[in-house]
């Protein structure tokens, strides 16, 4: 096990290194200092408009970064055939994959506790401290993400970076209009339609159940049962997306 | 005699295109690997090397067949923890140094901690690397990356080292390096399996080497059995007037080459110098590896025209 930590380590070490995310994260943290200092041309509520705008714009580029990262992470290692060194080690596959992964995981959670950082620190000179519920938000988002670079890790061990990252965006928006789906499923007619949508609904991760942004904004409490429930559930979903990776990387040649 | 690879009938098949059509790389490979021996895999491009060699480092299922390494089936990672191996063209992590990447692969074959720092530093100089252990992979020239390759191949000290055209791309210098590092390792009581298409390294190394053309194993066994035995018959050079005893082989002015049996060497050697002439050259008719590979590739060719085709 000691080996899937160097895998992640040599994983974590790639994306620092990588000079697109690093040029991402950086516009990322000069657009948050922008939209927070926006609050001084605004006059009541508008300031929690701002908050809420911070906090979305975090979670929407940690998606985009999960995906961008988690759609590349088998990909790469086969495209440039780093793979052949790496595979051919006495180590099970699996714990390369989980390696990766949690690698990326990894870089994901340094990504938003960075943003997290500057978000309190800006806040912190223009509107006082913020809550502890923007900090659970964040753990969710932590949540939320794990499952997402599951699903883009799952899609990565056999198809194209092209291919993997619009599967990835198409769970990324069903999961988030989940909710939406059930009720349009609900009221379809019968047949094969309502069927699909359906399946559809169970199979797709309700990644809404992770977000209590808008909660954290307005200062409304977030039980701590919630909180638990969607940790858990997203660590469970996670762990069986992985798994189905796995068995898929198991398989493969690496021609 | 204990065995460093031993494979049985080993195949693989590729499904290629669209169509999935089958095309056999590699088919019924039964061969052995000596403990301690240097292991020459030889064949013209295309001739399934590497497709044996990846399908024994556990990056593809093999087809049909089994084989082991070190009495363990390939298809158990554990086969290859007493393993080093470098692939063809080898390529590696550009953002990691010198340095970073062979760590990476000492701690990934569990060399221990102690052990670590002494083993890159020793394998960084003697792959003549030590000056560029800080610069990053991404920079190194293709012969740098390749010496490299090697050097991660030994990083975890193997029993067994899998090399997969090591001479490929290096200067003579580099092949050089390459070739004393393979007679180290062997002196060591390692067993080096390699494949190259640089025959005179592998003659010149090899303690056993294996033909492989168009996917069929065409021969194995030392580099003597292979090429012929040990030569019954001597080609001399002489400077003489008249016509020396024997076949003449080659006539240039006054230069006459003759060939004779081996022993009548001395008989005719002495018969020319009685007349006045010089002797200028003797060697042993013996045909090269490289005349074998292309012999058998001939023979290749005329039981199956077909798949030479596709090779070509
Ligand atoms: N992934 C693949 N899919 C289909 N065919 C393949 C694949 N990989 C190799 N082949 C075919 O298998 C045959 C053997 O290839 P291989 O790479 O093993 O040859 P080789 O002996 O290593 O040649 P070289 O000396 O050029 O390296 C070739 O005809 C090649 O076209
Ligand atoms: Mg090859």
């Amino acid at each position: 096990m000691n080996r899937v930590y160097v895998i992640a380590a040599n994983t974590f070490r790639e994306a620092v290194r990588d000079r697109v995310l690093n040029s991402i994260l950086f516009f990322a943290v000069i657009l948050l200092c922008l939209s927070l200092t926006l609050k001084e041309m605004s006059i009541g509520d508008t300031a929690k408009v701002v908050r809420g705008v911070a906090l979305g714009g975090t979670s929407l580029l940690a998606a985009v970064i999960a995906i961008f990262l988690g759609v590349g992470l088998v990909y790469k290692e086969i495209e440039k055939k780093t793979i052949y060194t790496l595979a051919s080690k006495p180590l099970p596959r699996w714990h390369l994959l989980l390696g990766k992964y949690l690698g990326l995981w990894i870089t994901l959670a340094a990504e938003v506790g960075l943003l997290t950082l500057f978000y309190t620190l800006v806040l912190a000179t223009q509107q006082g401290l913020p809550s502890l519920g923007v900090y659970l938000a964040m753990v969710l988002l932590m949540a939320e993400l794990s499952l997402l670079t599951a699903w883009a890790t799952l899609f990565s061990t056999f198809a194209t970076p092209m291919t993997a990252s619009a599967f990835s965006v198409c769970i990324y928006l069903i999961g988030h209009f989940a909710d939406d789906l059930r009720l349009f499923a609900e009221r379809a007619e019968d047949g094969p339609f309502k069927t699909m949508l359906s399946i559809l609904y169970r199979v797709v991760p309700n990644l809404e159940s992770f977000n209590i942004r808008d909660e954290a904004v307005h200062g409304v409490p977030v039980p701590w049962s919630e909180v638990l429930w969607s940790g858990a559930y997203g660590l469970g979903y996670s762990a069986a997306v992985l798994a189905v990776a796995m068995i898929i990387f198991e398989r493969r040649d690496f021609k | 005699m204990p065995l460093a690879i031993r494979t049985e009938k080993l195949g693989k098949t590729y499904l290629s295109g669209f169509l999935r059509r089958p095309f056999v790389a590699l088919s019924e490979l039964t061969m052995e690997v000596r403990v301690g021996s240097s292991f020459g895999l030889v064949g013209p491009n295309g001739a399934g090397k590497t497709t044996a060699i990846k399908t024994l480092m556990g990056l593809q299922r093999p087809s049909a067949g089994q084989a082991w390494i070190h009495g363990v089936a390939i298809t158990d990672h554990e086969s290859r923890r007493r393993v080093g191996f470098m692939p063809e063209r080898p390529y590696f992590y550009e953002y990691l140094t010198a340095w970073e990447f062979l760590d990476f692969y000492a701690r990934l074959t569990e060399v221990e901690a102690a052990a670590r720092r002494p083993r890159i530093e020793a394998l960084l100089e003697r792959v003549n690397l030590d000056r560029f252990r800080h610069v990053p992979l991404g920079k190194f020239s293709k012969g740098m990356l390749q010496r490299a390759g090697i050097a991660q191949a030994l990083v975890n000290d193997p029993d067994l080292v899998v090399l997969d055209e090591p001479m490929s791309g290096l200067d003579p210098l580099g092949r050089v390096l390459v070739r004393d590092i393979i007679q180290e390792e062997r002196r060591k009581g390692k067993t080096v399996f390699f494949s190259s298409h640089i025959l005179g390294d592998v003659e010149a190394i090899c303690d056993e080497v294996a033909i492989v053309v168009a996917g069929t194993l065409r021969g194995q066994g030392t580099v003597r059995e292979l090429i012929g035995q040990t030569a019954d018959e001597v080609d001399c050079t002489f400077v003489i007037a008249g016509d020396p005893p024997g076949r003449v082989m080659r006539r240039d002015g006054d230069r006459v080459t003759v060939r004779v049996p081996s022993g009548n060497v001395d008989a005719t050697i002495d018969a020319v110098r009685a007349a006045g002439g010089h002797v200028l050259e003797v060697h042993p008719n013996a045909r090269t590896l490289e005349e074998v590979l292309l012999d058998e590739v001939e023979r290749a060719k005329l039981v199956n025209e077909k798949r030479l085709g596709v090779l070509a």
